[in-house]
């Protein structure tokens, strides 16, 4: 009976072993050297990384001082890069390598000659058009913009217009387009980010998100037709979620929107008149399916706080909840996913802001008061190489480095792209049908195909027309004998 | 007249819609053996529709082949008619027999299976822009079998039309039920489970210390 229990026992147990160890696969997606993408179907896979962590920038480092909780980051034109060191009230200027500090501003001259403390900068932005440095000085309840020699040239309130209606004005961001048009992110507006001309006046609100129709809402805008008005005014409103981070890049502005609830318009391409480009794409920015943290009782739903745009046209998008970079192209195909929530380099504890400079990706970290740089893979290299001349249209001088990417990881999907329309550019179609079918696009498998067969009808023209007619003399034949071995039984 | 071996009578009852059926009866013709393999085919049908069909038109629903599905498609779904059908007909003066049920419809799915096949053939042969030739048999087909299947349930049962169609309507129904009932079963069944594997689990548990 003894024996027989143990037996059973250890039966258990080793079941029970063989399930955590089956959970413990799945989670270890998570794990730093373990990058993924994803396939064809959308389930995570075992990828190469396109960044890795070169190493974590203190204040110290830079010869600045610690920093304590910097919130956002900005590479200006010169390559110089702007931290808005939120608890110190300073910005702190370094230069691209991050060796040391090229200038800490902290406070600055109002156009009366008096002088005026940051409270709490949480935005920072240079603009390579007017040379102006902008800064979102969240506790003063003001935007300022001053010229590098720290002579205010503008101090935006409060704006007093009818159309601002809310009781606060807490900047969290700020940019400026090539007309000196100023846009700031503020806490708690959920009508998008607010526009001022160059001169400070309030011009509205630019780029709203909007709300996500889900079961619920439906069910409580039906409801409304049928409440009285005060019990309207006491239930909850169905408000968009407000901008958490944008980028500028040429005449696009690119928002995103930190909601774990929402899927909506998390990350968005505006136009200048404020229209999404993104709106129709089928894109879900962040992990496909949240994964489930067990050990805390958290699905780790995405969470984009802020969003960069590089040189060449890529979306970074950070996400805060598993402190991950996606980035994707500027077609929102995804490229790489690196980063992770860990107390290691390059693993973050909040990660708040994305940067990007040539080859390299720069996230702030406002508990562990550094800035991570990233540097790109040769696999990352030669991604983005294929990938640039890929969307630029020039599929066969992209068929190489695809090649070469595919030598990396073979089951990078662009890559089989890339290949696909490459091969059947060069009117290769036996190949371009291969490439397409392991890319997932019957698409281009459609084309390849038409051009296959069209070259395989002509070729064996002869012989199809011989077999066709062959077979259609033979089932003639057949059918007149049946015919007459039939009439004769009948006789 | 009409002396014919069991596969000339798929033929004949497939390619005469309206008297092809009535003449299986009158004959007291029509195998089951041919009819389970009718049923085979089409279980293999369906397979070869949703996982050999050409690239060209979509990519297969699923990453992983799983067989329960089509073997639900196929077998279960055809079980469940056959027996809803023949229930509702014992009780509405029907006078096939379950046998005669099962080999009659069977008969009467070989336009929708034969359809299957061609248009997996045909996925392999056409592009995109022709797509709406395999459109035109799967329709054909399909509307064929439906033709059938009710020509074959009124000879099976001798019924007018009218009552054909309410005993087609109450069949669906029934199958509706069965699978309710079936669902039902299923989830009561694991609560069972459930419960007497915890038991088990307690007295594993106190019988170890």
């Amino acid at each position: 009976m003894r024996k027989t229990l143990k037996k059973l026992l250890s039966f258990g147990l080793s079941l029970a072993l063989l399930g955590a160890s089956l959970t413990s696969v799945a989670a270890s997606s998570a794990g730093m050297d373990e990058t993924y993408n994803y396939d064809v179907w959308g389930e995570a896979i075992p990828s190469q990384a396109g960044y890795t962590a070169d190493r974590a920038v203190s204040g110290s480092d830079i010869g600045a001082g610690s920093f304590d909780t910097p919130s956002d980051i900005f590479f200006a034109g010169d390559d110089t890069l702007y931290i808005a060191d939120t608890k110190n009230d300073r910005i702190v200027a370094a230069d691209k390598e991050l060796t040391h500090s090229t200038g800490i501003y902290d406070s600055f001259i109002m156009p009366d000659g008096s002088p005026t403390k940051l409270n709490m900068p949480k935005g920072v932005y240079v603009s390579d058009y007017t040379g102006y440095i902008y800064i979102a000085d969240s506790e003063n309840e003001r935007v300022l913009v001053s010229a590098m020699d720290r002579n205010v040239v503008l101090e935006i309130k409060m704006p007093a217009s009818e159309l601002y209606t809310a009781p606060t004005f807490k900047p969290q961001r700020v940019l400026a387009d090539k007309a000196g048009n100023i846009y700031v992110v503020l806490g708690n507006i959920t009508t998008g980010a607010a526009m001022f001309s160059p001169k400070g006046e309030f011009m509205g609100f630019y780029g709203s998100n909007r709300v996500q129709p889900t079961a619920e809402m439906i069910g409580s805008i039906i409801r409304r037709i049928f409440l009285t008005e005060e019990k309207r005014l006491l239930r909850t409103r169905n408000v968009p979620t407000g901008i958490t981070g944008f980028d500028i890049d040429g005449d696009f502005i690119y928002t995103c929107t930190a909601s774990s609830t929402q899927k909506t318009d998390t990350v968005k391409k505006l136009n200048a008149a404020g229209k999404n480009i993104f709106a129709d794409k089928d894109v879900n920015f962040g992990d496909n399916k949240p994964m489930y943290d067990a050990s805390r009782n958290i699905l780790m739903a995405p969470a984009i706080t802020d969003i960069d745009i590089s040189a060449d046209g890529c979306i970074n998008c950070l996400d805060y909840t598993t402190g991950r970079i996606f980035q994707y192209d500027d077609e929102c195909g995804l490229l790489f996913i690196v980063g992770a929530k860990s107390d290691q380099l390059g693993g973050f504890s909040s990660a708040a802001a994305v940067e990007s400079c040539g080859d390299r990706l720069y996230v702030a970290d406002s508990v562990k008061d550094t800035i991570t740089v990233f540097r790109e893979t040769s696999f990352g290299a030669a991604v983005h190489e294929a990938n640039s001349l890929y969307n630029a249209g020039y599929y066969e001088e992209a068929l190489e480095p695809w090649y070469e990417v595919l030598r990396h990881d073979g089951s990078y999907r662009r890559a089989n792209l890339g290949v696909a329309s490459a091969l059947l550019r060069k009117g290769d179609y036996k190949g371009a049908m291969k490439y397409a079918k392991l890319a997932g696009s019957p698409e281009i498998y459609n084309k390849a195909f038409e051009g296959y067969r069209r070259e395989f009808i002509r070729s064996h023209f002869t012989a199809i027309v011989l077999t066709l007619t062959g077979a259609s003399a033979a089932a003639v034949l057949m059918h007149r004998r049946k015919k007459r071995r039939i009439s004769r039984k009948e006789k | 007249m009409l002396d014919l071996s069991q596969r000339q009578w798929v033929k004949h009852a497939v390619v005469h819609p309206v008297e092809g059926f009535e003449d299986m009866r009158w004959k007291k013709s029509g195998s089951l053996r041919i009819a389970v393999l009718i049923i085979v085919l089409l279980f293999f049908a369906q397979i070869a529709h949703s996982r050999l069909y050409g690239f060209q038109f979509g990519m297969p629903e699923q990453k992983t082949f799983n067989v329960v599905p089509y073997f639900v498609r196929s077998f279960v779904l055809f079980g469940a008619w056959v027996i809803g059908n023949w229930a509702v007909c014992t009780l509405l003066d029907g006078e096939g027999t379950a046998k005669n049920i099962c080999i009659y419809s069977a008969y009467a799915l070989v336009p929708y299976i034969v359809q299957l096949y061609i248009n997996v053939g045909l996925s392999h042969i056409l592009i995109q822009d022709e797509a709406v030739f395999m459109q035109a048999v799967s329709i054909i087909g399909t509307g064929w079998t439906v033709l059938l299947m009710f020509s074959a349930i009124k000879s099976v049962h001798q019924y007018s039309a009218a009552k054909t169609f309410a005993a087609i309507a109450l069949t669906i129904a029934a199958m509706l039920i069965m699978l309710f009932l079936l669902v039902l079963f299923l989830s009561l069944i694991q609560q069972v489970w459930v419960f007497v594997s915890t038991i088990y689990t307690e007295l594993f548990y106190r019988a170890r210390t």
